[in-house]
């Protein structure tokens, strides 16, 4: 099993529960796991009653768990002030204003959020020695995906910018004739060297997300959630990141033999269908159900977690593949 | 003063105009070109960090951001180069000096 495991899927499926559930069962078998949610609705403090935010913290009631909440805005927030700061002893008090707007829309623009996500789940990856098992709760699939899709997409712009930054300062010290100073030089170039920097880390992320990954998508058996999944599939495997299982959530109990009441007539139709959609599911997908988990008339919390931890069917491998 | 000296002479101014015309024929001109071509290039990079100054997103500027302090000075003559240059010819055609 991978040290990374990821679960994802459409907004409303039980994504929380699943990882919360999956990462008590790592925690039982004796795993050091962390547990954290990206999503921005943030249902992990519900489900242990108890409030987490941006560092990990252990998880009150239970042994070897430790749960953390990921704010982006916080994050956003934060790279922003470090590039003010820099820039004050960088630049000259006159053009401050100017480039203050520059540095304000930068991180006002859609994209901001999930950069600061982004930079949040490599911190977490590259700092997460002491746990065996980091189990990430991931936001509803498109922004996801998209996250896990940036790495080589980034890396391959950075790619550009270097190349287009060596080339002038190249033609900048070709100018440089006779006694003239190059304007500037390839050696000392903080451009560069800031620019190398995010691509290393860009590339952790792409071999982590490859490598040390797995990947698990929770879905209802209904129709629209079946086809999201059938998407969010393509996508991955378009990324090159493999979808090790899926995990059916909210499955419809059965009513007894001879109960014949409009409840039990309801149920037993609503049983039928989800069972064929179920079947349609592991016929129709390549990959394997890991687990079907019964739906709960209560929120799962508590000792119900442990109900639905037993009903997952993920290996919890204590060797970590490395 | 002797015969050598004001020959001497001669030649230092020769050389020295000849220097300069040199200067302001070839070594300039040359000098002013691959300058202006990585100016041009420059232009390019930048524009490619910092697209959405001009509204268009770019979901890269997160991170280019982060070099702004030390593009600063440069950045702003970009800003104002951008907003008002007129066309490619016109800014090719600076270095032909009629």
């Amino acid at each position: 099993m991978d040290k990374f495991v990821f679960f994802g899927g459409k907004g409303g499926v039980g994504k929380t529960t699943v990882s919360c559930a999956y990462g008590l069962k790592c925690a039982r078998e004796g795993l050091r796991t962390l547990v954290v949610s990206t999503d921005p609705a943030h249902s992990t403090s519900d489900v242990f009653d108890q409030q987490f935010d941006d560092d990990p913290e252990p998880v009150a009631g239970y042994e070897n768990l430790d749960a953390m909440e990921l704010d982006p805005d916080e994050e956003v927030e934060r790279h922003m002030q470090q590039i003010k700061r820099t820039m004050s002893d960088q630049v000259s008090p006159a053009i401050v204003n100017e480039i203050d707007r520059q540095i304000e829309l930068a991180h006002r623009t859609p994209g901001a959020y999930e950069s600061a996500l982004f930079d949040r789940f490599i911190d977490v990856m590259r700092n997460s020695e002491e746990y065996d098992r980091v189990v990430f709760d991931t936001s509803p699939t498109g922004g996801t995906l998209r996250l896990l899709s940036l790495p080589d997409f980034l890396e391959s712009w950075i790619d550009r910018l270097v190349s287009k930054r060596e080339q002038s300062i190249d033609l900048f010290e070709k100018a440089a004739i006779g006694e003239r100073e190059a304007r500037r030089r390839a050696e000392e170039d903080p451009i560069i060297a800031r620019l190398l920097e995010r691509k290393e880390m860009f590339e952790f992320a792409g071999e982590t997300l490859r490598n040390d990954a797995a990947f698990f998508l929770v879905l209802n058996p209904d129709e629209l959630s079946i086809r999201e999944t059938r998407r969010a599939l393509s996508d991955l495997t378009d990324y090159e990141l493999g979808v090790e299982g899926l995990v059916v959530n909210k499955v419809a109990p059965a009513p007894d033999e001879g109960e014949e009441g409009t409840g039990a007539t309801y149920l037993r139709q609503r049983y039928e269908t989800e069972q064929e959609r179920i079947e349609r599911i592991s016929s129709e997908f390549e990959e394997p159900i890991v687990a079907e988990i019964g739906q709960r008339v209560e929120e799962v919390k508590g000792s119900l977690l442990d109900e639905v931890a037993a009903e997952l069917d993920i290996e919890v491998a204590r060797e970590v593949r490395a | 003063m002797t015969l050598a000296e004001r020959i001497e002479a001669y030649r230092e101014t020769l050389e020295e105009w000849l220097h300069g015309l040199y200067h302001g024929m070839i070594e300039h001109p040359a000098f002013e070109l691959i300058e202006k071509e990585a100016e041009d290039n420059d232009d390019e990079f930048m524009f490619a960090c910092f697209a959405d100054a001009f509204g268009i997103p770019s979901p890269i500027s997160y991170y280019t951001a982060e070099l702004l302090p030390y593009l600063g000075e440069e950045f702003q003559q970009w800003e104002r180069r951008m907003w008002d240059r007129e066309s490619l010819i016109e800014r090719k055609g600076q270095q032909y000096h009629f």
